[in-house]
């Protein structure tokens, strides 16, 4: 049988950055180049696509993971090492938003995704590695949080009840589903794809299980740690190891979680990925070997900013 | 242990003779202050016979008169930090999360008296010393600007560097000293002010700078090596009379001779921060912990705030 997957283009990932330090961890395309963290370094780059070039966008930043743009074009970053979402302005500096969640400090934030209210939806997961300062113990949950503006000052939201171990998120094209990445794998329990319907309020409806992830004599498989929309508003994802199951791969499912396709990657341990280049056409993944790769592809990037 | 109000103790522990004569193996131990979040910055005020101190999470300078009880200062703070008092018993602040360094005029104004060096905002002044001559001394770190629950005005380190400033004391002129610390933190001069001690959190050690009569310092030397696997970091720093130094480090409070080794530890059961010598006979220590304000006596007087 020949399928559509095997007539479609290769996608050939090769590394335009790095490697760094440590993985390189959040991706956003800001319509000309390709932002992207470095944890452990502290540093934000930036990729210049049309040119190779690749420039300091932030130094000194204490381990920021996740990325992503506002429709307006504001910019955040998930501070990890300092236990809170940040603000990235043009004129170079970066102001902090609300940190405490019923009287106690959220955990590390590791992705987040801005919706067109100019909210700020994010993973709260627990790391290994401690916020410097006092110790102060985390949440006695691990959830999916929401910072709002109230009167212009921020104000945290408790958005999910029910994850353990949140890690990608990711909003539907019209904002009314919720897509979390669950990592908690311990036990019997896998990495799982979850969707939640967003209520006209902003709190979530029960969620569905979209995916699982497997697990084998070598372990649960990994599962997705970035993931972003094409135009036909399919889910991007980067997902696995080489460590157990098919290896690291790039899914794309369905809004509904049908699995389209899979794609191999030639490197391990993908942490996030973003559609960038003119034409949007092109896959960033970046990588627990401290490289960012590019592929050209036929799908597109959904872009969000106005 | 002699038992105080609400049991809290003290255990002095010796490690090499010469404690003895420092300290009495069972000094009194009365918490004056508790219920705060993050205590620091205690300085004496001799004129008036009290003790200010902040909360630095808690956002607030407050003093405290035996026989009366603690005042707020001032709330918000901007997260101050280290203070100490200048020639005019005008308390000057390391601003911390404000950036700056400025003072309590007579007036009760508040006056920036450094906020940029070489054109570039400084990182978050930690601690801060008045020499004779009527300059200021401070440590720079970045702590402010990462540590999670403090809300810099903009958390972007714009130095390269975290060290030591001077800023002369006609205010005019701001110095770097010190540029290699990895987190600079407590300072305090010797009793003749020949010598600088500098201590870093992070590094957990003293160093100690030969001062030149202009101010500025000749190369640092190492003192000594804070050593313990208890709960406590390198922080608030002071020197006796006889030039014996005294560092908060693991355990409680460090108490070394001139020469840098350690006689022995105040252990603390609370989370040192930081101490003021204080008292007409400047024989009393302060001592700030994240949750109290405690006070013990010494034999030997402490070098007296200005």
């Amino acid at each position: 049988m020949v399928t559509k997957d095997d007539q479609a283009m290769a996608w050939r990932f090769e590394r335009v950055a790095g490697p760094y330090q440590g993985p390189t961890g959040g991706v956003a395309w800001d319509g000309e180049a390709m932002l992207f963290s470095v944890p452990n370094e502290g540093r934000i780059m930036r990729f210049n696509a049309t040119t190779g070039a690749i420039g300091e966008y932030r130094r000194y930043m204490n381990r920021v993971n996740g990325l992503g743009f506002g429709a307006d074009g504001d910019f955040y970053g998930c501070q990890e090492g300092s236990r809170r979402i940040v603000q990235f302005h043009p004129d170079g500096s970066t102001t902090t938003t609300a940190t405490w969640l019923d009287g106690k400090i959220h955990n590390y934030p590791s992705d987040l995704v801005v919706d067109k209210a100019g909210r700020v939806w994010f993973s709260d997961p627990c790391n290994a590695t401690p916020a410097i300062g006092i110790y102060r113990p985390p949440l006695d949950h691990a959830s999916v949080l929401r910072l709002e503006r109230d009167q212009g000052a921020w104000r945290l939201v408790l958005v999910t009840r029910d994850t353990n171990a949140p890690r990608a998120v990711l909003l539907s094209a019209d904002e009314t589903i919720l897509y979390v990445s669950e990592g908690d794998s311990r036990g019997e329990r896998n990495c799982a794809l979850r969707s939640y319907p967003v209520n006209a309020d902003g709190s979530v409806g029960p969620y569905e299980e979209l995916h699982a992830f497997g697990i084998d004599h070598r372990g649960a498989h990994r599962g997705i740690e970035g993931m972003c929309l094409d135009s036909g508003h399919n889910i991007v994802a980067c997902a696995g190891s080489r460590q157990s199951g098919p290896g690291p791969l790039v899914y794309v499912f369905s809004p509904g979680g049908v699995v389209l396709e899979t794609r191999p990657l030639p490197f391990d341990m993908p942490m996030r990925c973003a559609f960038g280049d003119a034409d949007l056409c092109s896959l960033y993944v970046t990588s627990g070997d401290g490289g960012v790769y590019r592929a050209k592809t036929e799908r597109k990037g959904l872009l969000k900013r106005q | 242990m002699r038992n105080n109000t609400k049991g809290q103790k003290m255990h002095i522990e010796t490690i090499a003779p010469g404690l003895e004569r420092l300290i009495e193996s069972n000094p009194p131990f009365d918490r004056v202050v508790h219920g705060i979040q993050f205590g620091e910055g205690p300085v004496w005020d001799r004129r008036a016979g009290r003790l200010y101190f902040v909360d630095i999470l808690g956002n607030t300078i407050w003093k405290w008169t035996p026989g009366v009880g603690r005042e707020a200062v001032l709330h918000p703070s901007g997260y101050a930090d280290g203070m100490t008092l200048d020639r005019q018993g005008r308390l000057v602040v390391a601003g911390c999360s404000l950036r700056t360094v400025w003072r309590f005029e007579k007036d009760g104004s508040l006056k920036t008296l450094v906020s940029h060096y070489q054109g570039k905002k400084i990182n978050t002044p930690n601690d801060i010393v008045v020499r004779s001559d009527g300059s200021i001394y401070w440590t720079d770190s970045r702590g402010g600007l990462i540590i999670p629950g403090m809300v810099p005005v903009d958390c972007q380190p714009y130095l390269d560097y975290q060290g030591v400033f001077r800023l002369s004391a006609d205010g005019t002129q701001v110095s770097l000293l010190i540029d290699d610390c990895e987190s600079p933190n407590g300072l305090a001069f010797s009793p003749d002010e020949s010598v600088l001690y500098v201590n870093d959190t992070r590094r957990a050690h003293i160093r100690a700078f030969d001062v030149r009569a202009d101010g500025s310092l000749g190369t640092g030397r190492l003192f000594h090596r804070l050593t313990g696997k208890e709960e406590g970091v390198a922080d608030g720093m002071k020197v006796d009379t006889e030039g014996n130094v005294y560092c908060t480090g693991p355990g409680g409070i460090h108490v070394t001779d001139p020469d840098g080794n350690l006689l022995g530890r105040l252990k603390i059961a609370e989370h040192c921060t930081n101490f003021a010598w204080g008292d007409e006979d400047w024989r009393s220590m302060y001592i700030t912990t994240h949750e109290s304000v405690y006070r013990t006596r010494v034999k030997i007087p402490g070098v007296a705030t200005w």
